[in-house]
């Protein structure tokens, strides 16, 4: 999976600044997806586009648990969000639905990669690619059940392994 | 070795146990509101699914229902569409809905306790990140998003992974209960533990600190555990939560042999362990006034605000955003709270909108008038809280002091209706999230207790309610 990085590099972005709340009355994805992060960015549907990746720092989808801040995100066409942390309600709305991928990254990462650098996650190395910086760093593993729902594409599909 | 309170919950809930597999977990409560539901019906209708368990699903609509006059038409039609909605929704799929004219019409998580809906040892979920206030009845309540709301309608069950256990012991007794309130508690916890520092973990409250709260002040104290990143707070069962239980409207009919098997069995044992543990001494806290833009941006009413340096510990993430709170809440460091003059008040929301919070603050406000530059509202938790409050007088009290007096939803706590902030407005507010925009594009939100609010109404500034007369 490749994409280029919009980083915002501060700890604590919420859900309501990811989808303001008066957006929760809006059913249309698309339409949803217009208002994403308007309460953080003014300029980031300017410069997003398909299949770019968020970094930012720690605690990452704190606050409520709208499922819209996921999706207005990917329906922006972002693909995965590299953290420090994540709030658990966000992380687990993110992969129940297919949504996007929530990657946690370590120091390095978040230090090395920069605003616009090209970088290519591998999930089944756990590898992260900085295209632009010629540099590699590891992301933290999906947990088994985490990384059973993604590979099922979703909560709905998963099934666990029969005997 | 012993186990916890929540560990044995658990146990008691487990439907599918397998190695490197989650646990699927039996819910015995799911709780419906109007905002998060909607695409969770329409997945069912797209599946040809039913609601598994209509008899243990419960709707009611609080998000974005208006709190002014409810004989006239709503005005955002929005709001009005995601209202007949869930109205349709319960229709279909059989669920008992308390609608916008039910006197049982409320906030979600103020009115599941009152009805007797949450029962020590249950499980309850809801598609709302404040379910965790259930969890002062030693309930285990997560709040989920819409694909698990989805999940639970279908199948009453939930795939989850075991969060870990943090104790969180408060010890000692506060000095001036009705000034230092269950609120200041919350908040000196979060501002200790940070925002992420229940993150993965369920919180068991414990100690003498909590053992001498009332329910409506533990339902304080549980309902911020998501503002510490918790996934659920706990507090055991105990005296007052099964007085508190007893004969409401859904309370069982096998009610008392039930109390004598939590009494025994719902309490975590003397050896079993935690895998973190914070002490928090409440002899000499202090009413807490958020100056952020989280809750973990709380300080003393007594002190001034700090420094990025000082607040940060040399973190720059840390640093960067007190620098970036500051400068959107227009406040500079070492201004004294005590200073910081305001222009809205708002008494609600899930934290503290309930009967006791509304007595407290209107011991405050009573016989005086809200400051000429301060417009101040109150809105009760539910319909039940307001009609009790009015056989009381308090709406008298609130109103003669100028106070709006309003009708029970979510109202200003997240601005989904039309209860909002202008951009640049500074609001003194008893509800949980001073996140940027919270309470309305560009509004500034100071999260205080139901006391603090009100006498900032008051005065016009914040003020130490110590230095007050509240008995």
């Amino acid at each position: 999976m490749r994409g280029n990085i919009i980083k915002y590099p501060r700890d604590n972005i919420d859900t309501d600044v990811i989808i303001p709340g008066q957006y929760l009355k809006v059913h249309d994805y698309a339409e949803l997806a217009t208002h994403a992060m308007e309460g953080l960015d003014p300029d980031f549907h300017s410069k997003v586009k398909e299949g770019d990746f968020i970094l930012s720092g720690k605690n990452f989808g704190c606050g409520s648990s709208r499922e819209h801040a996921p999706i207005a995100l990917s329906h922006c066409g972002i693909k995965a969000i590299l953290a420090l942390s994540f709030a658990r309600i966000f992380y687990r709305n993110s992969v129940d639905g297919a949504f996007l991928l929530p990657i946690e990254i370590d120091q390095d990462a978040y230090d090395g990669i920069s605003e616009g650098d090209e970088i290519d996650i591998d999930i089944s190395t756990n590898e992260i690619k900085n295209i632009t910086k010629n540099q590699t760093y590891k992301m933290k593993p999906f947990s088994d059940i985490i990384g059973k729902i993604i590979a099922s594409g979703g909560l709905f599909k998963y099934k666990p392994d029969q005997d | 070795m012993g186990k916890t309170l929540f560990e044995k919950i658990w146990e008691s809930h487990i439907v599918v146990e397998k190695q490197n597999e989650p646990d699927l977990i039996y819910i015995d409560r799911h709780l419906v509101h109007e905002v998060t539901s909607p695409q969770a019906f329409d997945g069912l209708r797209m599946n040809n699914r039913k609601v598994r368990r209509p008899d243990l699903t419960i709707a009611t609509m609080d998000h974005n229902v208006p709190t002014s006059d409810r004989s006239l038409p709503m005005l955002d039609e929005t709001s009005a569409i995601q209202i007949k909605t869930l109205e349709k929704n319960c229709k279909d799929f059989g669920i008992t809905l308390f609608d916008i004219n039910s006197p049982n019409q409320g906030i979600v998580h103020v009115i599941g306790p009152q009805l007797g809906i949450t029962l020590p040892g249950s499980t309850i979920v809801c598609g709302d990140s404040h379910t965790s206030t259930h969890g002062a009845f030693g309930a285990l309540a997560l709040g989920i998003g819409t694909s698990e709301v989805e999940h639970v309608l279908a199948s009453q069950t939930l795939w989850l992974e075991k969060p870990k256990t943090f104790e969180i012991r408060v010890e000692g007794k506060r000095k001036n209960p009705h000034a230092v309130t269950a609120k200041d508690i919350i908040l000196s916890i979060i501002k200790n533990i940070g925002t992420a520092g229940g993150t993965g973990t369920v919180i068991e409250y414990r100690g003498e600190g909590i053992s001498d709260l009332s329910m409506d002040q533990r339902m304080t104290i549980c309902n911020m555990s998501i503002e510490g990143g918790a996934r659920a707070g706990l507090i055991a069962p105990d005296e007052k939560t099964f007085d508190y239980l007893r004969n409401r409207k859904y309370t069982p009919k096998n009610y008392e042999s039930l109390v004598d098997s939590w009494r025994d069995d719902l309490k975590t044992d003397s050896d079993a362990t935690f895998d973190k543990q914070f002490i928090l001494d409440i002899n000499d806290i202090s009413p807490q006034v958020s100056w952020g833009t989280n809750p973990g941006m709380t300080c003393d009413v007594d002190e001034p605000i700090p420094s990025p340096d000082e607040f940060s510990n040399g973190d720059p993430n840390q640093k960067k955003g007190a620098e970036k709170a500051l400068e959107y809440m227009d406040l500079k460091s070492g201004t004294m709270i005590e200073d910081i003059k305001i222009d809205r008040v708002f008494i609600g929301s899930c934290t503290n909108a309930r009967l006791e919070d509304l007595i407290e603050a209107s011991k405050v406000i009573q016989g005086q008038k809200v400051a000429s530059n301060v417009s101040a509202m109150v809105v009760p938790g539910s319909q039940m809280v307001k009609k009790q409050a009015e056989e009381m007088g308090l709406d008298k009290i609130f109103t003669d002091a100028n106070f709006e007096w309003r009708e029970a939803g979510c109202s200003m706590c997240l601005g989904m209706n039309p209860d909002i902030l202008s951009p640049g407005e500074r609001c003194a507010s008893t509800s949980n999230r001073n996140f940027e925009g919270r309470q309305g594009n560009g509004g500034r939100t100071h999260l205080v207790s139901p006391v603090m609010a009100a006498a900032a109404a008051i005065y016009g500034h914040f003020v130490d309610v110590r230095k007050l007369d509240l008995n």
